[in-house]
């Protein structure tokens, strides 16, 4: 039987949806669909195979896809109309001719190679965070991505257009540890005080992604020679802390948190803690009288810092004065007047002192 | 909805309904914060406000940034690596003549670590937003996306700001 006209698309008869003897897969085809409709030699390659002609061999596999399509028709007793928006509307997934497959997820800063399929030319995008990329590739050599191009963690998405455009999204996972940023506070801290030092630490990779995967952070604190704490904390979405007692000694309070090889460190100053047993003595001079206290120290005997307030208070038959003397080299230092017999007392923050009796002025 | 019995019209009153909700895209973002497995130190009512507000206008700013393809809307809400790939990815948007458009946003936000001095918050967000990517205007995809992103915030002068925002498979 002779072919009949090429361009005579009424060729293109029910034929072409009869039952086929093998089931295929359309979405498997590597051929578009629109070339389908537009090539006339293969609309006639079709309206022949209904004749008793044999499709050439490369045509087949879209004549298998559209033999499906009758059978789901007749199965489902589909109106064509119908068929026809389902088609349409599934246009660009069915008939598509190039695909992009990438991974799942890819290590940041790594070379990465995405399969494609198709043989003709195409246009790579590329989005994610930071980049945003627009190529031009062959479809039989598949995409390459270069580590520039992934360096921020985050999900990406490809984009591979031609006739229609497909897309795949991937993750970029961040690599590993290169950095611990670890905040600690406060920078000063009166010793001996519960739960007063606190330290979060987060691991970054080389290119500052969080790292999300859990790691073991080991946190040592060490006041001179002696170690304060030492544990052992697991991240949780990329976060470490700890929290513990500042130590008992004054001085320099080192936080030291590592990952690995990863270190990181940080300073607390310890300082005295409120005075502890505040004693004061003093005399009568001819100018009044001059009250001091001992040497002041906090509870766990470290020196109250110069410029710590000592209020020292006279109080007479009936008079009541007050003065605030700050601590200088750890005492503190005041003169009143006083005429009377006179009782002192002393009092810094919390803590009150010795009540002294000085007589009346001779 | 009974369609048409002409094709066509079919057809066209199906193609009407499938694109009518793109067309009500909103570019505003809503948010829902739950703190109530925020540790080791609890979240103030205030604070939850403040960084309510916040993080939506961050989400704002981005959507904006990175449809116009300006720098502008990024000054304030992100600071470091968030502010960094935030403007990179502006900077090559606009020297591929790329946009995408982050419409129909809703975050459902939980903080689940709050720093014992108060002074840096992880919070852990399930994005849906729908995504348009376009080319010199010509749309290449559209996509409704679900992103898991881990964030970190930390208190500046006058706002909670974003460092960084990271997108992960699953929490």
């Amino acid at each position: 039987m002779q072919p009949k006209n090429l361009s005579d698309h009424s060729v293109l008869d029910k034929s072409v949806l009869a039952p086929a003897a093998q089931p295929a897969s359309v979405l498997d085809d590597s051929v578009s669909a629109d070339a389908v409709l537009k090539d006339s030699v293969l609309k006639e390659d079709f309206a022949l195979k209904g004749r008793g002609f044999k499709p050439r061999r490369k045509y087949r596999k879209i004549d298998r896809g559209l033999s499906r399509c009758g059978r789901i028709l007749a199965a489902t007793r589909m109106q064509p109309w119908l068929l026809v928006w389902v088609l349409g509307a599934n246009l660009g997934q069915v008939c598509a001719a190039q695909d992009i497959h990438a991974p799942t997820s890819v290590p940041a800063g790594e070379d990465t190679h995405f399969t494609t399929t198709g043989s003709d030319k195409a246009t790579f995008y590329l989005v994610g965070p930071g980049v945003s990329s627009k190529s031009d590739v062959e479809l039989a050599q598949g995409v390459r991505i270069p580590a520039q191009s992934v360096r921020n963690a985050g999900n990406y998405l490809a984009i591979l257009c031609s006739d229609t455009c497909r897309s795949a999204t991937f993750y970029v996972t961040p690599a590993q540890p290169a950095t611990l940023t670890l905040r600690v506070h406060p920078s000063r801290v009166p010793v001996g005080q519960n739960d007063a030092v606190s330290g979060v630490a987060l691991p970054f990779d080389q290119f500052h992604n969080l790292v999300i995967a859990p790691y073991e952070v080991n946190f040592q604190l060490t006041s001179g020679n002696s170690s304060v704490m030492s544990r052992a904390v697991r991240t949780l979405s990329g976060i470490a802390w700890f929290r513990t007692s500042s130590g008992k000694n004054t001085g320099i309070l080192q936080v030291n948190a590592a990952l690995n090889a990863v270190t990181s460190r940080r300073a607390v100053q310890q300082v005295a803690s409120d005075p502890c047993n505040l004693r004061i003595k003093g005399q009568r001079t001819s100018k009044g009288i001059v009250v001091e206290t001992e040497p002041v120290r906090d509870c766990s005997g470290n020196p109250v810092p110069d410029g710590t307030i000592v209020t020292f208070t006279a109080s007479s038959e009936n008079t009541k004065s007050s003065v605030d003397a700050p601590i200088k080299r750890g005492i503190a230092r005041a003169q009143m007047e006083a005429p009377g017999a006179t009782t002192i007392s002393a009092a810094s923050g919390v803590v009150m002192g010795n009540d002294l009796r000085i007589g009346a002025q001779p | 909805m009974r369609l048409p019995r002409n094709p066509m019209a079919a057809m066209v009153v199906l193609v009407a309904v499938s694109v009518s909700p793109l067309r009500a895209a909103d570019s505003s973002a809503k948010v829902q914060l739950n703190v109530d497995k925020a540790g080791p130190r609890a979240v103030e009512a205030q604070t939850e406000q403040v960084i309510l507000r916040d993080y939506r206008a961050a989400w704002t700013s981005l959507a904006q940034a990175l449809e116009f393809n300006t720098l502008d809307p990024l000054e304030g809400p992100f600071v470091g690596t968030a502010k960094k790939w935030l403007t990179d990815s502006v900077t090559s948007q606009r020297s591929t003549g790329l946009s995408s458009r982050y419409s129909d946003q809703n975050h459902k936000l939980e903080a689940v670590f709050y720093a014992p001095e108060g002074d840096v918050i992880e919070l852990h967000d399930t994005a849906e937003y729908q995504l348009q990517v376009s080319d010199g205007g010509k749309s290449i995809q559209e996509q409704h996306m679900i992103v898991h992103y881990v964030v970190l915030m930390t208190p500046a002068a006058d706002r909670w700001v974003i460092r960084p925002l990271q997108a992960v498979p699953q929490f």
